[in-house]
This record gives C-alpha cells, structure tokens and sequence, in this order.
C-alpha cells in the first residue's frame, strides 16, 4: 500500500485540492489493479454471426422483433467487437495477460516485475517475467534463470531466459504450489553449471 | 474543462443505431465489466462470455437508458449485473461471491460498495492518457518507489512526479462527485 505522501508531492498544493487527491489515492487503493483484458476481448471474436444471434434474447422488445433485432445487434457486434475497438486503441498498448499478482525483482541496477496468473485445470502457473536493464550476456551459451525460493535459497526452477534489449519480457509456467516458497530470484548461468548462480535479481 | 463525451450522451447515440458511440463505451468499460463479471463469477472464461452478453445487452437495450434518472454509469453496471447473474444462472448456478481483497470478510453490502468503487475507477482509469496510467500502475499496484518507476521507465524523477500529480488531478475530475 502507497502513502500518498511517497506517491505525491503536495508542496504548493492549496488544501483543498490535496484533500482531492487525497480521494483519489485512496479510492485507488480501494479499487485495486484494473484487470488485464483477455485476447479474447481485444481481438474480433471468432464466433459467426449466426451464433451470436442465437445468444441474443430480447426481453424488452417485442417477441416478434427480436430476430430482425437479433441479426442487427449480432452484427454490430461484430463489428464493434472487431475492429473498432482496436482500431480506437491502436497506439501503444502492452499484450495482454492475465495477472493476479505483480511481483516485483530488483538488483544490481536491473528491474524486473514477474506478472502471476490464475493456476490453469491441471495445476501449471503461468507467469510473465519482464526485465530491465539486465546486462546482456557475455557468452552465447550464457543465460538467466529464475528460481523460487526458500530459506534463502534457490530450490525450485521457473525457466531459463536470455536477454538481449533493454527490456526483455518472457511467458513461463510452472507447477509449484507457491505457498511452499518464499520469494524469487534471477541467477546468472553458465553452460556447464545448472545450479543456482550467483543471485542477480531477488523479490 | 474535459471536453469527453459522456457516458449518458453514448448511449443514447448507441440507441439510435450509432456504433461509433457504441464503440467508445465498449472503450471505456470493457476493462470495468471484465473485472465485475471476474470478482462475480469467479472463472476467466464466464466472465469474457459476460462481457459480450453485457455489451450486446447494451446494444438493444441502450433505449430504455433515461437521462433524466440519473448518469450513464450505473445504469451501465446495472446492465452488466444482469448480465453476470443471467450468465450464472443460465448454467444453473449460483454466481460466486467471490470477496473483494483485501477485505475478504466484508458483507454484501461492503462487497456492493467496494465492486462500485473498483468500477467507477477503472473506467475512470481508461480516460487517462497511456504514459499517465503506466505511472500509477506502477506507483500503486507494483510497490515500486517514484525513484525506482523513473529508473524502470527511464524518465526523469521530475517528470515522474508531475505525470502522477496531473493523472490524479484528471482522475479527481473525472470521478467528480464521486469523491466528495
């Protein structure tokens, strides 16, 4: 949780304004994270149209309406739900990935957040690690690995990763129950040793 | 002065058949229906379906919308209740109470109060421009300090503090009343 103090510089601010801004702030530690909207929300569906008329029910209308009513809203729809939508957020816009928890790695100049999704059926975690300014790695057999933790040491394997631009983002699943563990950390690793290297970024 | 649509003015361009209007409200409370139909029902996938029941139940209901009851939002969240609850119960269950963090032993009523706040804010949240939603989401719900989102985003510290200042401004503006 964010005091606003350490979110916001109130010097100059008359009292009332910073009374509003107070609001905010904590009407945003109330409201919590927005969630990330799935592809399937982002992207035109899939579904034809005559699928979608068979969904739309029309309880306000009329009963013998609601087909014409039906095959135009279906239709807008899709049109809607099509391009429009992406066509009206075009600009720049992060992919999409379901997170439950941002988790976040710091160390030796770099930052990383590590984004936690929902657990699927069969017990795997995905997770979305993104990284910046994590050195490159001197050696093409070199790479990063990210482990979870306990009592202080590297125990469990999340994946392996390299990097080679400023900010790097990469998609893991694993199948540990987290509650067994204490936190992450990145390690540096070499082609010929698949412990635990030295720590380069911990939670 | 924000010169922004509002949400009572889309949907009665929505009612009378125009999409761009339709579009922009799909804009503005996607994000917020999704994470309602989310803390409803519990499971990813019923609430993408509940999503797309709620904006064509917009669609082809938008004309019932009557501006002089009351602004556009809660009627919004009103449609998109009935839709989660028809989506629960069109697969003969009972919509999952799931509870709003943190406050996992609230009532109904704190329940109600809190999924009406997170919706007023995540829309709000959508108005703001990209570079000043990124700051707060960083600031807010990634733990990270004002130094340490400047060196993640490679901004400077100043420019930092003045995009969280003038995105909380907007947002004090764009919920309005709602924070009295």
């Amino acid at each position: 949780m964010s005091r606003f103090e350490d979110v916001i510089d109130a010097q100059g601010l008359a009292p009332d304004e910073e009374a509003r801004l107070r609001r905010v702030h904590d009407l945003l530690e109330q409201a919590g994270p927005p969630p990330d909207l799935p592809p399937a929300l982002e992207h035109p569906p899939s579904a034809p149209v005559e699928d979608e008329a068979e969904i739309v029910q029309f309880p306000l209308l009329p009963r013998r309406r609601w087909p014409i009513f039906a095959v135009a809203a279906a239709a807008a729809a899709v049109l809607v739900f099509g391009g429009g939508y992406l066509t009206g957020n075009g600009k720049r816009k992060a992919p999409s990935f379901e997170t439950t928890r941002v988790v976040p790695m710091r160390g030796h100049g770099a930052l990383a957040f590590l984004r936690v999704a929902p657990p699927d059926s069969a017990g795997n975690t995905p997770m979305q690690l993104e990284v910046n300014n994590l050195p490159t790695q001197p050696r093409k057999t070199d790479y990063y690995e990210l482990w979870l933790t306990r009592d202080g040491k590297a125990i469990a394997p999340c994946g392996s990763f390299r990097v080679n631009e400023r900010t790097t983002t990469v998609r893991l699943s694993v199948p540990y129950d987290f509650r067994r563990f204490e936190g992450w950390v990145v390690t540096t690793q070499t082609a010929t040793h698949h412990t635990p290297g030295p720590v380069i970024l911990s939670t | 002065m924000r010169l922004v649509t509002s949400d009572g003015e889309l949907i009665q361009r929505a009612a009378t058949g125009d999409r761009s209007a339709f579009e922009d409200l799909y804009h503005r409370y996607a994000r917020p229906v999704f994470g309602l139909a989310l803390r409803r029902l519990g499971d990813r996938g019923r609430a993408e379906d509940a999503v797309q029941e709620t904006f064509a139940s917009i669609w082809r209901s938008a004309g019932s919308y009557k501006p002089d009851r009351g602004p556009g939002a809660p009627w919004l969240y009103a449609v998109a209740r009935n839709a989660i609850v028809d989506r629960a119960r069109a697969r003969n269950e009972i919509p999952s109470e799931i509870p709003d963090e943190p406050t996992p032993d609230s009532g109904p009523g704190d329940r109600a109060e809190q999924s009406w706040v997170a919706w007023r804010v995540h829309r709000a949240l959508e108005e703001l421009p990209e570079r000043e939603r990124e700051v707060l989401a960083l600031a807010y719900w990634s733990g990270l300090s004002q130094s340490e989102v400047s060196e993640f985003l490679g901004i400077p510290l100043g420019t930092v503090k003045t995009r969280t200042r003038a995105a909380l401004a907007k947002l004090s503006e764009i919920l309005g009343d709602d924070i009295e």
